[in-house]
């Protein structure tokens, strides 16, 4: 069973044109925790969420009219949550964050229920949900408490170029179409801005391949109308240190290689 | 190309470094190539140069600077498939591949037949973090503030200048040539002589002779450079040792050279040629020795370096720089 509460406080996108991203109420609010006055505490996709809202300020700055702009959806499947539905909705007004609506879902129906609200990225703390929603063919992302050291003001996107980063979503033609299409959008997103001061900023990174994995990986991404940012080619050098240097909010793997089979 | 097997990229995900560095050597040994495989990173000097350095790019630096970043990014776009020229750093990464010596951590695209693999372009931020990140032995860049950034964070670095003639460089064998103070020593002597005068300075020098030195910017690359002769000399190939190095100081050996010596020797440091000049100019010996890179902290050394067609890397070190010719520099109010 499914229900969608609309946020009155936030202007509803475009459904045709907007960016659906959808992040698990779990990992935007501390579980449990109460900040006081029935506010829930913040989680570690605060960071991302800020940045999003960012990025859409940002982009109607740049022209009031836009249509292309991120529609933040947060998603519930935790029954205790959902019995505190109006502290979740209470507290997102709260902090003012610019969530359009808020889906309730069984486990069961979960994957169908992003399919069917247009999701486009489904983000969350919990492993197992990634890996199933990504399974269903819905362009998933794990955060974890890295996540929540990021910094607000700009969006860091992570575009891995061989697909080794994430072994535990197993890139299906569907999942791999599903990254390209939120990447080229991405790119148009990052489009609207110039070379300096852009609120979202796109980077590559090839973990194994050598340089001709990550130039094929470049010239992918140009094909798909991404220009990225910055590129980076680790030819086997631990991703440890280039990732605590870099802080993405999150990575997405498949869909990238320039020698794909 | 092979992809990876499960089981491998299992042991990717792990975050040990170990891990990383098996899942490399097998997808490197899977790679048919008739190039020279790349050493395993951990035994080799790590040296990260930045794109201007490697390649001569000053038609290109010429745009960014007058007509802006959107122009300069333009003009590559349009330029990406022709090569560009070797600049300065070129024939020291060259030769240092060749005999692999290092690995690199390369700061550019457009790439030529070096078997340099690792490279990371940052959009414009400093390299540092990464730098730092991968514990880079060496940065050489055209950029004297993100040098001097550098070396405040502990890392050997210098800006590179082209010379004015080119000259015959081994291919077999890389020669690095280090001026003494300030460079791999402190400048705490160089203080002295600034501010008291050479007499002062020699009468210091012969009176803590034995007092090792404090190190300088650039001893931890000798030291890496130091580790990789030493695997050399126990396969008794000291002869034929593919790394060279030499001081070449303004002391001269009878007054101020024994404390230079035993500081290194102290520090458990050996150096192939010691040249004490007692203050003649560098040019003309470092042309006899035809280093692929001279490290000097005075603009006034790597100037006589260069007119005489070495290659010259200027360490912004020291008490060095507020001077010119032994004048003081009226230094400007610093930028914020």
């Amino acid at each position: 069973m499914v229900s969608t509460v609309q946020n009155t406080d936030v202007k509803q996108k475009d459904s045709d044109h907007a960016v659906v991203v959808a992040v698990a109420s779990r990992a935007v609010f501390e579980p449990g925790a109460g900040g006081g006055d029935g506010v829930y505490a913040e989680g570690v996709a605060f960071p991302l969420l800020q940045a999003l809202q960012k990025v859409n300020e940002r982009l109607l700055e740049e022209n009031s009219a836009e249509s292309l702009l991120f529609d933040i959806v947060l998603i519930t499947t935790d029954s205790q949550q959902q019995q505190q539905s109006s502290q979740l909705i209470s507290s997102t007004k709260h902090y003012g964050l610019e969530v359009s609506r808020f889906c309730f879902s069984t486990e069961e129906d979960f994957s169908e229920s992003l399919l069917k609200n247009n999701v486009q990225l489904f983000l969350s703390t919990d492993r197992n949900e990634v890996s199933q929603t990504s399974q269903k063919g819905v362009l998933s992302a794990l955060l974890d408490e890295y996540t929540a050291s990021c910094p607000s003001e700009q969006l860091r996107v992570l575009l891995c170029g061989d697909a080794v980063i994430r072994p535990d979503t197993n890139p299906t033609p569907a999942s791999r179409q599903a990254a390209q299409s939120f990447s080229a959008r991405l790119g148009k997103m990052r489009q609207r801005f110039g070379m300096s001061d852009s609120p979202l900023s796109i980077t590559l990174m090839t973990s194994c391949g050598g340089r001709d994995s990550c130039g094929g990986a470049l010239q992918t991404l140009r094909s798909l109308g991404i220009s990225a940012d910055e590129a980076y080619c680790l030819a086997g050098a631990p991703q440890g240190p280039i990732l605590s240097v870099l802080r993405p909010h999150f990575l997405l793997s498949d869909g990238f290689s320039g020698l794909e089979d | 190309m092979s992809e990876m097997k499960p089981s491998d990229v299992a042991a990717a995900e792990d975050s040990s470094e170990e891990q990383d560095w098996n899942a490399a050597k097998t997808f490197f040994d899977s790679l048919k190539s008739n190039k020279p495989r790349p050493p395993k990173p951990r035994f080799a000097v790590s040296i990260a140069v930045s794109s201007r350095t490697l390649f001569n790019m000053v038609a290109e630096r010429k745009i960014y600077e007058e007509e802006g970043v959107e122009k300069y990014v333009a003009f590559q776009v349009e330029h990406e498939n022709e090569p560009l020229k070797p600049g300065p750093a070129f024939p020291f990464v060259k030769v240092g591949l060749r005999t692999s010596l290092f690995t690199h951590f390369q700061l550019a695209f457009n790439l030529s037949d070096l078997t340099i693999e690792r490279f990371c372009m940052t959009g414009g931020k400093s390299p540092i973090g990464y730098l730092e990140a991968y514990m880079t032995n060496l940065y050489l860049s055209k950029d004297s503030d993100k040098v001097t950034e550098a070396i405040e964070a502990g890392i050997a670095a210098a800006t590179v200048f082209m010379p004015e003639k080119e000259s015959e460089l081994s291919d077999t064998q890389l020669r690095v040539a280090f001026d003494g103070d300030a460079v791999l020593f402190s400048d705490e002597s160089e203080i002295i002589v600034k501010q008291h005068g050479l007499d002062t300075f020699f009468e210091h020098e012969k009176h803590f002779e034995n007092q090792p030195l404090a190190q300088g910017p650039l001893k931890c690359f000798l030291e890496a450079l130091g580790k990789l002769q030493r695997k050399f000399y126990s396969k008794n190939e000291r002869l034929n040792c593919p790394i060279r190095t030499f001081l070449v100081t303004a002391r001269s050996a009878a007054s101020s050279g024994a404390r230079v010596l035993k500081t290194l020797r102290s520090w458990g440091l050996e150096i192939d040629e010691a040249l004490f000049l007692a203050g003649a100019p560098k040019g003309p010996l470092l042309q006899k020795i035809q280093p692929h890179i001279f490290f000097d902290d005075q603009m006034f050394h790597i100037e006589g370096a260069k007119d005489l067609g070495t290659i010259a890397a200027h360490v912004p070190y020291g008490i060095g720089q507020k001077y010119h010719k032994g004048k003081l520099i009226e230094q400007p109010a610093k930028k914020e």
